[in-house]
């Protein structure tokens, strides 16, 4: 007569070798290997690595000359970490001990947010900094006088009917939002491409499990 | 962690993590790792039991959602959830139990989807509808259909293998 599984889970586990408990040694300082934890050291290196790096820039565009850039570089950054780390507070209110539901669909939601509202974040980052690239360059001293002004000195020169808007030839006003253009296009897409390529199959797994227990509840 | 703590709350409750992760696992290796892990979250979480449950249901629903949302990396270096690719041919020979039945059935519930593993565990730790609806956050009166559907499953894995 075939056995019930109940009847060999039953029996399986009252032999000896069962329910061998295993050695654990200094848990505490363990690393963990846990997905929520790996996405908090994440956050938290990249915070530190943007904030030593736009530090650092500071210093080094006043140096070289730049320091507008320095200083948007600085400021956008520094907006960029403050929100990230609200974000990365969030994370660590998330309660394991509720049920699998509330909990993948907490984790989840917290996903959600932090793609979308890093997506935004990319669209306005790149051009900002493209742009203060520009505006350092523009303003950076030329022997007396701004580089950006020099350079359009030298392009009358050489194009003396080049059309002017503000003091700026037209073909660069356009280069320049088109690149911008670009830049916003695209900076939210890389963003999440990126994030996907690392996580994607993470994500994908979290909405199959959702979406299991889902069924489930209607 | 204080080993008091570990002695005290965590390894009365042992066997219900074993279980599990057993079932979540396809080599010692990774079976350790998942053990560790749970011991660890739960400890990280012990301040936010509010007695609304028994602590052994709370560390049921700790050890669970560790289990589900595990990332190990693979040999390709890719990195996903273990759970999801294993198979019975994968598992390891020094990874099984004496009782060979209870090796099959393991294997069986491998083969499970995740939320599968977790209902059929639970159900088999006789846990109530109620109780196993409450860990998984979902509606108790599905809970006996699916149970039934895997059941059938189950059965259907093991066809003939145990007498």
């Amino acid at each position: 007569m075939e056995r019930s599984i109940e009847n060999i889970w039953k029996e399986g586990f009252l032999k000896s070798d069962a329910l061998v408990v295993p050695k654990i040694n200094d848990l505490y300082n363990q690393k963990s290997i846990h997905i929520i934890d790996k996405f908090k050291r994440m956050f938290k290196i990249n915070l530190i690595a943007i904030v030593a790096f736009s530090f650092a820039f500071l210093v080094v565009s006043f140096f070289v000359g730049i320091p507008i850039t320095g200083i948007i570089f600085f400021v956008t950054l520094s907006v960029l970490v403050i929100i990230n780390k609200s974000l990365l507070n969030d994370l660590e209110k998330l309660d394991m001990g509720v049920s699998s539901y509330q909990y993948l669909k907490a984790f989840n939601q917290w996903i959600k947010k932090q793609i979308a509202i890093n997506k935004k974040i990319s669209r306005f980052l790149y051009p900002i900094i493209f742009m203060s690239m520009i505006l350092g360059f523009w303003f950076k001293d030329a022997e007396g006088m701004p580089l950006g002004e020099r350079l359009v000195g030298e392009i009358l020169y050489g194009f003396p009917d080049i059309y002017l808007v503000f003091g700026i030839p037209l073909i660069g006003i356009v280069v320049v939002v088109f690149i911008l253009a670009l830049l916003a296009s695209f900076g939210g897409r890389i963003y999440k491409w990126d994030l996907n390529l690392i996580y994607g199959r993470v994500f994908k797994k979290l909405e199959e499990l959702i979406t299991d227990i889902e069924s489930l509840r209607s | 962690m204080s080993s008091d703590f570990y002695k005290t709350s965590i390894l009365p409750f042992a066997g219900i993590i074993i279980k599990l992760c057993r079932a979540y696992t396809n080599s010692q290796q990774d079976f350790e790792d998942y053990y560790q892990e749970v011991c660890l979250q739960i400890w990280r979480s012990k301040a936010n039991f509010r007695e609304e449950s028994q602590w052994s249901t709370w560390v049921y629903r700790i050890s669970l959602n560790v289990c589900l949302t595990l990332l190990k990396k693979k040999k390709n270096n890719v990195q996903h959830f273990v759970s999801d690719s294993i198979t019975v041919e994968e598992t390891e020979d020094n990874y099984a139990f004496s009782d060979e039945s209870l090796n099959l059935l393991y294997d069986a519930i491998r083969k499970l989807s995740e939320i599968d593993r977790a209902i059929i565990m639970l159900y088999l730790e006789e846990k109530s509808q109620k109780e196993i609806a409450e860990i998984i956050g979902t509606n108790p009166n599905n809970i006996g259909v699916r149970v039934k559907r895997i059941k059938i499953r189950l059965k259907k894995i093991l066809d003939g293998k145990i007498n």
